[in-house]
C-alpha cells in the first residue's frame, strides 16, 4: 500500500459520499410513513408458515401439514423453519417493511403487539365466526379460556389477532437423588418451603440447590404464584409487595450461595440437573421431552407445579407462542385459518401434545384415551396438564418486548449481588414504566 | 473445448479492446475502459454497501416504531447523544478497541518474529496459529462458552486447583479492576470481566490473520540488512527496533487501520459469546445497541441514527489515523 | 540449540492457540455424561464414534454443505473477477475522479454490516430474491478490501510491463486478462481464499434471507442445531468440528503458495 495510496484526499470521500447519498435517496424509497398497499404473499403458490420448531416437533409439524394438504384442494401449507423467535421477529419486521409476508407465523403476544399497528396482522374474529369455516359454540367453549384470552388484545379493540399454537406452562423440575441426599422426600409446595429445602440441600450436600435461568416469564409466574400482578393498564406493578418478595427471595438465594445464574439462552440448568449438580430448575413444561431423553432413569427426577404463596389457590404462567395470520391475499388467509382449525382439533391437539410436550389447548383433549394412557405411564406425566386449569397469561401490550429485557436485567443485578432486591424492584418499575410510556 | 472457450473469450476481449481504443483515439482517454472495469464492483458496492447507509440516514429522521412515526428531524440524534445507555455502549466499544487492537498487534508481531527466526517446524506452527482465524465465530464461541462456564468450565477447574477463587467470567458484570484489586476500585469502573473475556476471545481469534500478514512483511525485508546490522554489533533488540520495525511500519499501519475498523464493527463475537445477553450492558457495544433498538425493540429511527453516528465515527477515525500516523510511516 | 527457548515459547503459544480445537474434537467423541462432567481430561476415555452418525442424522448437514460450498465458491469466483478488474482500473488507468471513487469504495468498508441488514433485506424482497441463491451470493460479489489488495498487487508490478504491452498495441482488457492476471495470481488466490472464508462463515445474512430448509447453509444449520441439540454438548461439538473442517483443509491446501507470498507483495507495494 503505501506508495500511491497515501495521497488519498479524504475530502474526496466526503464529496463522494454526499453524491451517493443524493443519488441513493432517489432510489431508496423505503423510509418514512407506510403506504397503504396490500401485503404481497412471499410465495403466491404456497401458504408459507414461518415456524421455529426443531427436531422431532418440526418433523411432526411437517407431517401434519402434509396430511392437511392431502385432503384439500387449493393452496398447500408450507412450513419453513425460520430460526429462533428473535430471528422470526426480525424477519417479520423487515418483511412488513418490504410489504411481502408469509401467510402465517409463530408469534409471542409481545411480538404480535408490535406487528398489529402496522396493519399487517389479520384479525381472526371474522374467521372464527364464519358460518362455513368458523368454529361452532361448542368448539369455542372447549378451548381453555386462558388460551383464548391471551390472544385477545384489549389495546387493539379487544380483537383476537392470534391463535394458541404451542402453549406450555412453567413447571418446577427436581432431581430426586439430590433431594434424597439432603433427606427431602417431596418437592416444595410453597416458596418458604422452597427456600428452606435449598438451605438444607446446601448444608447436607454442599451443592447449589437451584440453577436460575433468568427469564421474564419465570419471574412473572413467581409473582403470580404469590398472589401478585405485573401490570395495571399501562403501568407495571414491579414495586408491589409480591414482586419485592420475589426479588428478595433471589437476593437471599444469591447471598447464601444457594443458587447461581446460568448463561442466558443456554440449557446449562438442565445439564446440571441431569448430572445431579443441582436439585431444582424452573422451566417450561415443554422441556420434559428434553430431560426425559437425557435422564434414562425415571426414578431420578420429576416435575411438579411451581411453589406457591397459597397452595390452595395455585397459579402458574401460560406461555409459548401463538400463530398470527398476515394480511395477504384472501386465499392465503383462508388457507392459514383452515390449517389453524385443523391443527387445534381435538384429535390433532392430542397428537401434537404427546409428540412435543406442548399443552393441548382444548379440554376434550384431556379425556382422550391416548392422553389417559400417557398419564398412566409415569407418575409425573400428568403434572403439567393439571396446571392448565390455573395457568394465567402474561401481558400482551406494545413495548412489552423491551420490558422483558429490563426484568431479566433486574434479576441479574440481584443474582450478581450488585443491587439489593428492594432497590432492584423500585428501579425496574421506573424503567419499565418509562418504556411503556414511550410506546 | 476449453481452448474453444478461451478463443471465444479472447475474441470478445479483442473486440471490446478495439472499441475502447477507438474511444480513446477520440480523446476519451482511459475513462471508458475504467467504466467497464469498475461497473460490476461499483454497482454492487453502491447498491448493497452505500445505499443502505443513505436509507438509514433517511430513516433516522423519523420517530416512532418500525418506520411508521412522524418526521422528527434530528431528535433521534439528540436522544442518542443524551442517552446514558448510548454513552455506555460507546465506552464499551472504545474499551474493546483499545483492548484488542494494540494487544493483537503486539502479540502477532512477537509470534511472527519468532516464527521468522526459525526454520524447522515453521509451517506447522504457523498453521496452528492461523487455525483460529479460519474457524467460524459461531463454532469457536461455543467452545469458549463451555471452557469459561463458571460451573463446569475447565478455566475455573484450573483456577480452583491452583488456589484462586472461581470466577463468573462471561457472566460477570463487575469491572475487572474491581475484581483484581479486591474491591478497592468501584465495580462499574473500567471494562467488565465479561468484556475482557470477549476481548481475549478476539485476540485469540484475530491474531492468526495478523501473524500471517506480519510474516509476509518480514519475508520481504532483505536478509542483508539484518545481517549488516548484526555485523555492526547490534543486539537482537536493537535490530528489531532500528531495522525491523521501521521497515515493517507500513504493515503495522495497515493492520492497525484494518483492525480498528473491525473492532468498531465487532458483533459476531459479542453475540455468539453472550447469546445476546448484555451482562447488564457491560457487553453491549454500539453495534449491539443498534441491533437491539432496531431489530428487537423496533425503534428504527433511533437505531438508524446511532448507525449513522457509528459509521461516521469509523470514517472519521480512519481519516485521522491516515492523516496523523500515516505520514510518519516509513517507505522502502 | 541456541534457539531452544524460542521453540519452547512458540510451541507453548501454539498449544494455547490450538487448545480449544483439541477440546472441541475431544468432546465431540465423548459420551454425554463424560462431556458434561467438569474435569481436565482432554480426550475421551472411550471414543464414541457414532456421534458423527448421530450428528448427521440429527440435521441434514449434507445439503447444508452443498449450499455452503456452492455459495462460497460462487462468491469467491465473483470477488476474484470483480476485484481483479476494479483493482486494475484503480492501479493502472488514468481517469477523472479516480481517487474520489476509490475513496468511496474504501468507505463501504466503514459501514457496519448490521446497519445494512434491513435496507438490504427490503431490497432483496423487492427483487423477489428471497429464499434464492441470488440473495446469498450477489450482495457479496464485490469487496472493498479485495479491491484494495488487488490494486496493491498491480501497483507492485514493474511499470515496464505495461509500457511494453502498450508498444505491442495490446489493449487494456486483453493485457489484463492474458498478461497481468497470471502475474498477480498469488494475490488473486488470497483474495479468493478470504472471500470463501468470509462467505462460508457468515451467519446473520443467510439466516435473514432464507427460511427454506433446502437453502440453508452450514453456519445457519449449526446455529439451529445449537438450539436443537440444547443439552447434547458432545453432538454440538461434533457438529462444530465437522463445520470447520473444510475451511481448515482449504487453508492447509492453499497456505504455502498463496497467502504469504502475495501479502508480502501486496502490502509492501
Amino acid at each position: 500500500m503505501i506508495k500511491q495510496n497515501h495521497g488519498i484526499p479524504y475530502h474526496a470521500v466526503v464529496a463522494a459520499v454526499v453524491l451517493t447519498i443524493s443519488v441513493a435517496l432517489l432510489a431508496a424509497g423505503c423510509g418514512g410513513a407506510p403506504q397503504n398497499a396490500e401485503f404481497r404473499p412471499i410465495d403466491p403458490d404456497n401458504a408459507v408458515f414461518w415456524d421455529r420448531q426443531t427436531t422431532e416437533s418440526a418433523a411432526l409439524l411437517q407431517q401434519l401439514a402434509g396430511e392437511f394438504n392431502k385432503n384439500r384442494a387449493g393452496l398447500p401449507i408450507k412450513v419453513e423453519r425460520s430460526g429462533g423467535y428473535a430471528e422470526i421477529f426480525r424477519k417479520v419486521s423487515a418483511s412488513i417493511r418490504a410489504r411481502t409476508l408469509p401467510a402465517m407465523a409463530v408469534s409471542y403476544e409481545s411480538m404480535t403487539a408490535e406487528y398489529i399497528p402496522t396493519g399487517a396482522v389479520a384479525p381472526l374474529d371474522p374467521f372464527i365466526h364464519d358460518p362455513e369455516i368458523g368454529l361452532i359454540r361448542e368448539d369455542l367453549e372447549d378451548f381453555f379460556p386462558v388460551a383464548l384470552e391471551t390472544n385477545t388484545f384489549s389495546e387493539f379493540g379487544g380483537k383476537m389477532y392470534s391463535f394458541p399454537f404451542a402453549k406450555s406452562v412453567l413447571m418446577l423440575y427436581f432431581n430426586r437423588r439430590v433431594l434424597e441426599a439432603a433427606g427431602i422426600t417431596a418437592p416444595p409446595q410453597t416458596w418458604d418451603e422452597f427456600l428452606e429445602q435449598c438451605r438444607r440441600i446446601k448444608a447436607k450436600t454442599g451443592k447449589h440447590a437451584y440453577a436460575v435461568n433468568v427469564d421474564c416469564s419465570t419471574f412473572n409466574a413467581m409473582i403470580f404464584s404469590l398472589g401478585g400482578e405485573v401490570l395495571r393498564g399501562r403501568e407495571t406493578l414491579y414495586d408491589s409487595p409480591a414482586s419485592i418478595r420475589v426479588f428478595e427471595l433471589l437476593e437471599t438465594l444469591a447471598k447464601e450461595d444457594l443458587a447461581y445464574q446460568i448463561t442466558p439462552g443456554s440449557y446449562d440448568d438442565e445439564v446440571a440437573l441431569i448430572n445431579d449438580l443441582v436439585a431444582f430448575t424452573l422451566r417450561s413444561s415443554s422441556s420434559r421431552a428434553n430431560l426425559a431423553l437425557m435422564m434414562n432413569d425415571p426414578a431420578r427426577w420429576g416435575l411438579t407445579r411451581i411453589p406457591q404463596g397459597d397452595p390452595s389457590r395455585p397459579v402458574t404462567v401460560l406461555y409459548g407462542p401463538n400463530v398470527v395470520i398476515f394480511n395477504t391475499t384472501p386465499e392465503h388467509q383462508r388457507t392459514a385459518w383452515e390449517f389453524i382449525r385443523f391443527f387445534t382439533s381435538t384429535e390433532i391437539s392430542v397428537r401434537w401434545a404427546l409428540g412435543t410436550g406442548y399443552m393441548p389447548v382444548r379440554k376434550s383433549a384431556l379425556n382422550h384415551p391416548e392422553m389417559q394412557q400417557f398419564w398412566s405411564e409415569w407418575e409425573y406425566n400428568r403434572a403439567a396438564y393439571d396446571c392448565l386449569h390455573f395457568a394465567r397469561p402474561e401481558p400482551n401490550i406494545a413495548g412489552w418486548q423491551q420490558v422483558r429485557d429490563l426484568v431479566a436485567q433486574a434479576e441479574t443485578e440481584v443474582l450478581a449481588r450488585i443491587k439489593p432486591g428492594r432497590q432492584a424492584a423500585l428501579d425496574l418499575k421506573r424503567a419499565a414504566d418509562a418504556v411503556l410510556a414511550r410506546n | 473445448m476449453l481452448g474453444l472457450i478461451a478463443d471465444a473469450v479472447d475474441g470478445v476481449l479483442a473486440h471490446l479492446d478495439n472499441g475502447l481504443d477507438r474511444l480513446r483515439r477520440r480523446g476519451r482517454g482511459d475513462a471508458p475502459t475504467a467504466a467497464l472495469l469498475l461497473f460490476p464492483a461499483l454497482t454492487i458496492l453502491v447498491v448493497f454497501g452505500m445505499a443502505p447507509l443513505v436509507v438509514s440516514a433517511y430513516m433516522s429522521l423519523y420517530g416512532g416504531k418500525h418506520g411508521m412515526g412522524p418526521f422528527v428531524g434530528l431528535a433521534n440524534y439528540v436522544e442518542a447523544l443524551q442517552s446514558p445507555v448510548f454513552r455506555r455502549s460507546f465506552l464499551v466499544t472504545v474499551y474493546y478497541a483499545v483492548g484488542t487492537v494494540p494487544t493483537t498487534l503486539l502479540l502477532s508481531f512477537l509470534i511472527a518474529y519468532g516464527l521468522h527466526r526459525i526454520v524447522r517446524g515453521r509451517g506447522l506452527l504457523r498453521t496452528l496459529y492461523f487455525l483460529p482465524y479460519v474457524t467460524s465465530a459461531v463454532a469457536a464461541a461455543m467452545v469458549w462458552r463451555a471452557l469459561f462456564n463458571p460451573q463446569t468450565g475447565i478455566v475455573n477447574v484450573l483456577f480452583v486447583r491452583i488456589g484462586l477463587p472461581a470466577q463468573q467470567w462471561l457472566l460477570e458484570p463487575r469491572g475487572v479492576l474491581h475484581l483484581i484489586t479486591g474491591g478497592w476500585v468501584p465495580p462499574e469502573l473500567g471494562p467488565s470481566l465479561a468484556l475482557c473475556c470477549i476481548i481475549l476471545f478476539d485476540i485469540w481469534h484475530g491474531s492468526g490473520f495478523m501473524v500471517v500478514v506480519f510474516l509476509a512483511g518480514l519475508a520481504a525485508i532483505p536478509r542483508e540488512l539484518e545481517e549488516a546490522a548484526r555485523m555492526d554489533g547490534a543486539g537482537g533488540l536493537r535490530i528489531v527496533r532500528h531495522v525491523v520495525i521501521p521497515l515493517l511500519s507500513p504493515t503495522i499501519f495497515f493492520l492497525g487501520v484494518v483492525g480498528a475498523v473491525r473492532a468498531f464493527q465487532a458483533f459476531n463475537s459479542f453475540y455468539a459469546l453472550t447469546q445476546g445477553g448484555r451482562t447488564l450492558g457491560t457487553t453491549e457495544n454500539l453495534v449491539l445497541h443498534i441491533y437491539s433498538n432496531f431489530y428487537e425493540y423496533g425503534y428504527w429511527g433511533y437505531g438508524a441514527a446511532v448507525a449513522v453516528l457509528l459509521s461516521s465515527a469509523i470514517i472519521a477515525l480512519t481519516v485521522i489515523q491516515w492523516r496523523i500516523i500515516g505520514r510518519r510511516v516509513h517507505y522502502s | 540449540m541456541r534457539k531452544l527457548p524460542l521453540y519452547l515459547v512458540l510451541c507453548a503459544g501454539a498449544a494455547l492457540s490450538a487448545y480449544p480445537f483439541l477440546w472441541m474434537v475431544g468432546t465431540a467423541f465423548k459420551t454425554l455424561p463424560e462431556a458434561t462432567t467438569p474435569g481436565l481430561t482432554l480426550f475421551p476415555q472411550q471414543w464414541q464414534w457414532r456421534n458423527i452418525a448421530d450428528t448427521f442424522r440429527a440435521a441434514p448437514f449434507g445439503r447444508y454443505f452443498f449450499n455452503s460450498f456452492f455459495v462460497a465458491g460462487s462468491v469467491s469466483a465473483a470477488v476474484m473477477l470483480t476485484s481483479l478488474m476494479a483493482g486494475y482500473a484503480f492501479a493502472r488507468l488514468e481517469f477523472r475522479g479516480r481517487t474520489a471513487i476509490f475513496a468511496l469504495v474504501l468507505a463501504t468498508m466503514m459501514v457496519p454490516f448490521e446497519v445494512t441488514l434491513i435496507p438490504n433485506f427490503v431490497l432483496i424482497g423487492k427483487l423477489g430474491w428471497y429464499n434464492t441463491y441470488w440473495a446469498l451470493i450477489v450482495p457479496w460479489c464485490a469487496s472493498a478490501f479485495s479491491i484494495f489488495l488487488m490494486r496493491q498487487a498491480f501497483l507492485g508490478l514493474p511499470g515496464d510491463f505495461f509500457d511494453a504491452a502498450k508498444v505491442d498495441g495490446c489493449g487494456h482488457l486483453r493485457f489484463l486478462f492474458r498478461i497481468a492476471a497470471p502475474l498477480v495470481k498469488p494475490m488473486l488466490a488470497t483474495v479468493g481464499l478470504f472471500a470463501f472464508l468470509g462467505s462460508y462463515n457468515a451467519v446473520l445474512w443467510p439466516l435473514v434471507v432464507t427460511t427454506d430448509e433446502a437453502m440453508r447453509v452450514v453456519q445457519v444449520g449449526l446455529t439451529a442445531f445449537s438450539g436443537d441439540a440444547g443439552v447434547r454438548l458432545n453432538l454440538l461439538m461434533c457438529a462444530s468440528a465437522i463445520v470447520i473442517l473444510p475451511t481448515v483443509a482449504l487453508y492447509f491446501a492453499a497456505q504455502r503458495h498463496v497467502v504469504e507470498e502475495s501479502l508480502s507483495a501486496g502490502i509492501k507495494g
